[in-house]
């Protein structure tokens, strides 16, 4: 099993390669924004221009399927930056992993790495530092949570009457059973975009301890991956939007 | 495989973030840009329809006048035809009187000149038969040459009616 390299900065753990990984991730994201925004032009768009148009009409396409596009267009910046974020970490992972492998107590900025702090003598701890931010639940579970406060919070500002009653409904017996329901919406979909992501990348070390043998198999698991991982990226902001849609649009035939 | 909330308070902070900078520096942008694309498209669109439309309505126009210029060239082709067929008649018309006045004329001519050659005829003729006749006759008509004289015309002239 390969450890996180987590430091311990005075009771906060911090994982130096999730904080690696995201970062590079939003600067990737950043950097192919603001690319395609550079020479934004009306009459003669160029290349990265109209792929940055098909993915805001197709974002707006998902928003527009699970609400009214009118009231959808302040949640389409979110559906783009969801979208853009998690296809981009997922295949963060594909094309390499970063593996150290310490013998002994290692240590980086002066801190310990935790999980090296106790290696003696014939023990080893292998370090995983470079993989696809969404293969770490916790950076999931970081934007499901996101998700989960603001289909809450929106549902509470806009739609607050309904929002509240929807919660008993039918009858106030089913109390308990809408709340799990609202809580198991974030634990889904960070669950399953981890369980898609990491077990591509669990996969990817099976194969490459064929060797040559795996060459093939390789090239097709990276293609189905890249596949994987933007039906991923897509399913997390449909699901997004569609429970930003539940909570906040009051339907008038309830 | 922890979950360890340190890591969940990271991603969120990354995701806002990265929201925050993509609305702030990217995504205004490309919106009113795309917004300004759909414009001019539509523009564009409604353009080419009302170019379309002129078109139409001039390519009519221009048949229409096609079809008066037509008509009209037509029009004067048959006039013309029309005109030129009456000037031949009474160029025609106008030769055959000219042809025919000069035919009288000349006829009248003729007559005339036929009248004085006879006239002239007749005298020289009356006198060559005075002559003659007085030659013939010189002691009847010696007397009264004027009387006879007249007489001989007078015979004469009956002779020249039978001619």
């Amino acid at each position: 099993m390969h450890e996180a390299p987590i430091i311990n900065l005075g009771g906060f753990n911090l994982d130096l390669s999730a904080v690696l990984m995201l970062f590079v991730s939003c600067l990737i994201v950043f950097v192919l924004c603001r690319l395609a925004v550079a020479n934004l032009s009306v009459e003669n768009p160029g290349k990265l221009q109209n792929f940055m148009e098909w993915v805001v009409e197709f974002v707006q396409g998902v928003v527009g399927s699970a609400m009214d596009l009118k009231k959808g267009k302040p949640y389409i910046s979110l559906g783009l930056t969801l979208i853009l974020f998690i296809f981009v970490s997922n295949l963060l992972g594909l094309p390499m992993g970063i593996i150290t492998e310490a013998h002994k107590p290692e240590s980086i900025f002066g801190f310990v790495i935790e999980a090296t702090r106790n290696l003696s003598g014939g023990e080893h701890a292998e370090i995983l530092w470079w993989k696809s931010p969404t293969a770490d639940i916790s950076v999931t579970a970081g934007l499901a949570i996101i998700v989960f406060f603001l289909m809450n919070y929106l549902g509470l500002k806009h739609n607050r009457k309904h929002y509240l009653k929807h919660y008993i409904e039918p009858f106030p017996v089913f109390l308990p059973l809408n709340i799990i329901e609202n809580l198991a919406k974030p634990i889904a979909l960070a669950i399953r975009l981890f369980a898609n992501i990491f077990a591509g990348e669990v996969l990817i070390t099976v194969i490459l301890k064929m060797g040559f043998l795996g060459i093939p198999f390789m090239g097709i698991w990276q293609g189905f991956s890249i596949f994987v991982g933007a039906l991923q990226a897509y399913i997390f902001t449909i699901l997004t939007m569609v429970y930003i849609a539940q909570t906040t649009i009051h339907e008038e035939d309830h | 495989m922890s979950v360890l909330w340190e890591n969940i308070v990271i991603t969120m902070i990354s995701f806002a973030i990265l929201y925050w900078l993509l609305s702030k520096f990217a995504f205004g942008k490309l919106f009113a840009i795309m917004e300004q694309r759909r414009q001019l498209v539509l523009s564009q669109l409604e353009e080419a329809k009302q170019t379309r439309e002129q078109a139409g309505v001039y390519v009519e126009e221009q048949k229409e006048a096609l079809k008066q210029a037509r008509q009209e060239a037509f029009e004067i082709i048959e006039q013309s035809r029309q005109s030129s067929s009456k000037q031949a008649k009474e160029l025609l018309e106008q030769a055959k009187q000219d042809a025919s006045r000069v035919k009288n004329e000349a006829v009248r001519d003729i007559e005339s000149e036929r009248m004085k050659a006879v006239e002239a005829l007749r005298g020289e003729i009356g006198a060559f038969s005075v002559n003659i006749a007085s030659k013939l006759i010189k002691r009847e008509v010696e007397s009264n040459p004027a009387e006879q004289e007249e007489l001989v015309g007078q015979y004469l002239k009956e002779v020249g009616s039978k001619s």
